[in-house]
This record gives structure tokens, sequence and C-alpha cells, in this order.
């Protein structure tokens, strides 16, 4: 069965669930490497491999979801709890300019003390500042919080997000699309597998790009690991609006759930899979941070056909225990060594141009930065102007 | 397609267990289709040791930091870290640590260790002195130091050292391929090597070596020595990660492994159930062995 499953891939054909499973049960590693390497091959003949010059900031680290897996996210009222001023924000888009950057993906938690208003402002202050610079920000979970927080539908929440600048939506929040590990994770309520399906949907109905993400290794399935691939592949065929698929090992230190990661061979084996299931994918980010340079670099000959983002700056995963860092000279490095052509790209995958050091002086990254400094529980100013909803972020106020 | 049909000519040859020529290897060496490589070291590793993986835990000593002997029970050999300064530091190092392994192997020191205490005495004096004392093996014979590593591997021998490990220093990649065909031809012409250690026992920080170096070098290496029974990676310097791919690129044993399970290492942490759980994700069995490559237990 699996030679016939081997076959009908090389040929371009499309596997069914069952026959996903049985490749990821029985293909040898090599077997599945080797099958999503040649579907790379065919995606990308020019054997150019891209990654991205972007910051990873999250504005809030407080959080009502409780995500059992998380280890980011601190309750309302916790002396840990901090909300990036705007000049912060800014700062760091300065500081990604300098190093070539064109973007920030923008994440934080359910913060029930910041209403829609604060998104807007702060989107129009970075669009007034840098009206070339992209947002790519607010995963569906985010999107459906400020829905609720603000009794609107997830339509209007896009609509004027995208009216004070949003340009594309990442794809966290997605774990694993099936809701009963979203109930054993503790995720189901801050978005159903539908919900998540469904913000998408209205996205790219809306006319932004998104990425599909895919967060393995926790109480999953194989088979749910691989319905959460066809309601990605089914989602893709109906609106063509994900521009990639990222997939990443559950990181365990320091969360309720604990546990164990997932080895390197399994996040390559899961990788390639993604690679034959999402046939109607473009392109698939190596998950450097969680998995290492090394294996970060090998992703790509088992599937990957981008570096993902230089990041400057991570939080989540840190949180958790994984601490990689590699600056574009590394990535490129990476690329090189492996056989491919570096490029700049932007969210869309539209090629900016060769390694940004390799045209002006950037200076070397040795760590990625955090939100801030440990120890900074600085209130920004102008939080007092945003309506508050808990009791403690109304006292915060009330302080200022 | 061309590409795939050569390689499945390999795969047909090394099936009958016929070696590929070191032209053969400098050829693969260039190739930057890295799973072919690793399909066909994988293909020898099964020949020679089907779905085993073993490991070995190591106690770390420090040469002259005898109050940590005693530790690490759990370790199927006590490794002396350093380089003492004279043969005499030497001895009592062995001695010491002679005295708490029990049947347990004691290795230590480099030959470059060996060379220098060899100053105003025979190598073979300086070997025998060691043997003496107890030490079971030279922990580093790097391929890319030593001047003579057939003088090397023939005064060994001699002294009664068997089981001979050779290692890599930091020589570059490029610099590699043909130490993994020299040490093919020390096997032919001497003997008594058991494994191959191709990753690089120093690392650099400002140019480490990459992820598809590493695994490409760990296949060359089974494919260039088919002769020597067992290629390494080292668990603490490559970390779990790199070293478990590298069991699919044609290793078959993980080195150095803490023998601590309460060492708080973080991430590299090595308690038994992590590298066990690790072995069995690469789809092979995990079979501890001690410091003689004796299988414990499966």
């Amino acid at each position: 069965m699996i030679d016939s499953i081997v076959a009908k891939v090389r040929d371009g054909g499309r596997v069914s669930a069952e026959e996903a499973l049985a490749l990821y049960h029985h293909a040898p590693t090599h077997v599945l490497g080797r099958l999503a390497d040649g579907i790379r091959l065919r995606k990308h003949p020019e054997q150019v491999v891209t990654y991205i010059i972007d910051r990873n900031v999250n504005y809030t680290n407080i959080c009502v979801a409780r995500c059992n897996f998380c280890a980011f996210y601190r309750p309302v009222g916790s002396g840990e709890g901090y909300v990036l001023g705007f000049e912060e924000i800014f700062h760091k888009i300065d500081e990604t300019i300098a190093v070539g950057g064109n973007q920030l993906l923008l994440q934080g938690g359910h913060n029930p003390d910041l209403p829609i208003q604060w998104y807007e402002d702060l989107f129009r202050g970075v669009k007034a500042r840098y009206p070339d610079f992209k947002l790519h920000a607010l995963s569906p979970p985010e999107v459906l919080h400020i829905s609720r927080l603000n009794q609107l539908s997830t339509t209007q929440v896009i609509e004027r997000l995208v009216a004070a600048g949003l340009d594309s939506i990442p794809g966290g929040g997605a774990e694993i699309l099936v809701d009963r590990v979203r109930k054993l994770l503790n995720c189901y309520s801050k978005a159903t597998s539908d919900e998540w399906i469904g913000i998408m949907r209205q996205a790219h109905l809306a006319g932004l790009r998104t990425t599909a993400t895919m967060m393995y290794g926790t109480v999953e399935t194989d088979e749910e690991r691989i319905e959460h691939m066809m309601r990605l592949r089914d989602l893709q065929d109906e609106t063509g609006g994900f521009t990639a698929f990222i997939t990443w090992s559950y990181q365990p230190e320091h969360t309720e759930h604990g546990g164990f990661e997932e080895t390197g061979v399994d996040y390559l084996r899961t990788l390639a899979l993604s690679r034959i299931v999402l046939d109607n994918f473009d392109n698939l980010q190596a998950s450097w941070v969680t998995q290492g340079g090394k294996v970060g670099q090998l992703s790509l000959a088992y599937g990957a056909n981008d570096m993902g983002s230089v990041m400057i700056e991570e939080n989540v995963v840190r949180a958790a225990g994984a601490a990689y860092c590699m600056d574009e000279l590394e990535i490129v490095v990476n690329i090189e060594d492996a056989g491919f052509l570096p490029k700049r790209r932007n969210m869309h995958y539209e090629i900016l141009g060769d390694p940004i050091f390799r045209e002006r002086e950037v200076p070397r990254m040795l760590a990625l930065a955090t939100a801030r400094a440990d120890g900074d529980t600085s209130v920004p100013d102008e939080l007092k102007n945003y309506e508050a909803r808990s009791r403690h972020g109304r006292q915060l106020r009330l302080g200022q | 397609m061309s590409t795939v049909t050569a390689f499945d000519v390999y795969v047909d040859r090394i099936n009958r267990g016929e070696p590929l020529s070191a032209d053969e290897i400098r050829e693969l060496a260039v190739t930057p289709d890295i799973l072919s490589l690793g399909m066909l070291a994988d293909t020898v590793r099964r020949r020679l040791h089907e779905t085993r993986a073993t490991f070995l835990r190591v106690a770390d000593v420090a040469f002259d930091n005898q109050a940590m002997l005693g530790q690490s029970p759990a370790a199927r050999e006590i490794r002396l870290t350093g380089s003492p300064s004279t043969l005499a530091a030497a001895v009592a190092a062995v001695e010491a640590a002679r005295a708490v392994a029990g049947d347990r192997k004691v290795a230590g020191f480099s030959w470059d260790d060996i060379a220098r205490w060899s100053a105003g005495a025979s190598t073979g004096q300086v070997l025998a002195r060691l043997r003496q004392a107890g030490l079971d093996a030279i922990v580093d014979l790097p391929l890319d130091v030593i001047d003579d590593p057939r003088y090397a591997v023939e005064s060994l021998k001699d002294a009664g050292f068997l089981q001979l490990r050779l290692t890599i220093s930091k020589a570059p990649a490029d610099a590699r391929t043909p130490l993994l065909i020299r040490a093919a031809q020390l096997q032919d012409s001497a003997g008594a090597i058991h494994a191959l250690n191709p990753l690089p026992l120093s690392l650099s920080t400002f140019r480490p070596t990459t992820g598809y170096e590493d695994v490409k070098m760990v296949a060359l290496a089974r494919l260039a020595a088919p002769n020597v029974p067992s290629i390494q990676v080292d668990w603490q310097r490559y970390g779990p990660k790199l070293a478990q791919v590298a069991l699919t690129f044609g290793a078959d044993d993980i080195d150095g492994v803490s023998a601590s399970d309460e060492a708080p290492e973080g991430r590299r942490r090595a308690p038994r159930a992590e590298i066990e759980r690790n072995i069995e994700a690469a789809g092979l069995l995990p079979v501890e062995r001690d410091g003689w490559f004796n299988l414990l237990q499966s």
C-alpha cells in the first residue's frame, strides 16, 4: 500500500487522510523527506529559499484565555503582567528598520483592558509614522477576543482593523483544529476549530492574506494532526488565502500541561507530511526557533522552502524553554550551505532582494530581544485613555 | 532522475556488502542530496546493526578532582577529562579512577598527551605505564592532529589497548572526507578500530557546523568505513535533536550521555528515558552498552 501512495505522490496526486496516516506511520523518514523535497522542487524549481526580516512583538502578556500549554501569559492582576506603550513599539520598529526589517508580527494575550480603540490607535500611529511598514497582526483568537470584548462581529473587527492599518493576519492560535484537543488544552473557549477557520475565511474574503500554523505534540492523535491539515487544505481550496504553513512542536517547560517536547525526527516527519498533504500551499516555513539552527536547516530537505523570520525579538517560545537565535547572516549561511539561493521576502512572499547585510552594514544580533527588560513594570501613559474592563485594570488607570 | 538511478545502483551494491571506493566517497561528498546520502548510509547501518542503536552513559571527571569519582554510579565508563602536565599525575588520576571503577571502563587523555609525556621516554613505555595503572582507553585519537595515525594505532595495540576510537578534533568539513577514507584504510591495515566519531570535538562558536554538514559527515563516515563497526555521535556536544537525526544518517551509537538523571541541564538533560525516547522516535531500538561495547539490555 505504501508503495502505491508513494507513487501517487511522486506523480503529483493528492493524498486522502487515510493515505496520509499510512505514510506517516509506515514510510521511512528518508522516503517522507524525498517525497516532500520533490514537491518543494516542483513548486520552487529556482532553488530559492526565502526569509523575512521582521520583529515578533508581543504587545501584552496579560491573558484571560489560560491555555494550559502556554508559559507566556500572566493572569489579570499579576505583578508580571505588562502592556507595551505605543512609544515602546515605535522604538522596536525603529530598531527593526535599522536591521532591514519591514514588518511587525504583532500578537499578544487576550487582555480585557484593551478595547478595539487601543488597537486602532496603535495601528494608525504606526502607519502615520511608518507608511510603508507592514502590520502582520492579531491571530484569529485575538480577533475573536476583540469582537467579544467590544460586542462587534468578527467581520466588523476585521474591517475596522484593516481601516486602521492591518495588513495581514498571522495563523497563531490554531494549535490543533480539533475540538476534542482544544478542550483538553483549555483553548476551546478562546476559539473553537470552526471559529478559527471561520475568521480566516472572513479575512481571506476581505482580501487579506494570512498564514496557517500547527502546534503539535500535546494530546492529539496522529489522526487529529492530519485532520488539522485537512481542514487547512479545504479552506485553501476554497479561498486560496493562505500564503504559508508553519508547524512547530509544543514547548513544555514552565507550562501547566508539562510533558515532553517531541523529537527532531518527529518534527522533520511532520513537516514532510505537511508538505505532502498541503499540496495547495506554496510555502512551508522551517521552525528554527523551536528546533534550533541545525534541524531548522535540515527542514530545507524535508519540504520547507522558507527559513521564516529573523525575528529580532521572541517571547512566547522562549518562556517555554526554547532560546535559539539566528540573525540574518546565520540564516543566509545556513541557506547557502544547504545549496540554496537566499532571498529576502515580504509577507506575500514577494522577493525583496538579496541579503541586506551584503548591501550595507548591519549590526550582528547574537541574542533575541525580549518584550521588556526584566523588572520593568511601567504602565504606558496612554492606557488611561482607554476604558478598562477588569477591576485591576480600572484601579491601574486610577493610579495613573 | 539520473541521480536517483545512480543512488539505486549504490544501494544494490551496499546491500550485497560491497564497499564504495575512495573515489566514489569523494564524489558523494559533494552531493547536495543529503537525503539520498542518508538512505545509502542507513542501508549500511542496518546491514551492520539492524534496528539497534546503542548509547553509553559516561561520567566525565576532571583528572584533578578525585572527589567526584564516586558520583554517577549509573555510568558505564569513567572518562577522565583535562590534560595532566606529567605522566605521574596522569597515572595517579588513573589509579584513583580504577579504584572506584569496578568493572567499568576507565578512559582518558588524548594522543597529544601521550606524545608530550613521551618526550623523555618511549611511547610504548608511556602507554604501558598507563595500562598498568588501569587505563582502558585513550579518549581522543584525532585523525586531523596525529602526525602518524598508523604508528599511533600500532603503538596502542602493542600496549594492549583494544577497541580504539578515532575522532576528529576540528578539521573543517571539506578536509574531513580524506580523514574518513584514511580511517577505513587504517582499519584494513592495522585493525583494532571499533568506533569512528566523525563530528569535530572542538566546536567553534565563530563558525559552528551546520545541520547539513553534520549529517552529511555522519553519512560519509558510515559509507567510507563500513569496516569500522560503530559510527558515533556525541549527545552532549551536538544535542538531542542532531544526535537523533544522525541516527537516521548512519550513526549507530550515541556517546557521551550524562550518567546523572538529575543534572539540571535544561534542554540538554539526558535521563535514560529521554535518550530511549529519542532513539525509539527515530524508529530504532535503544540498547544501553558498556564501555567495551557489550550490550547491557534492550
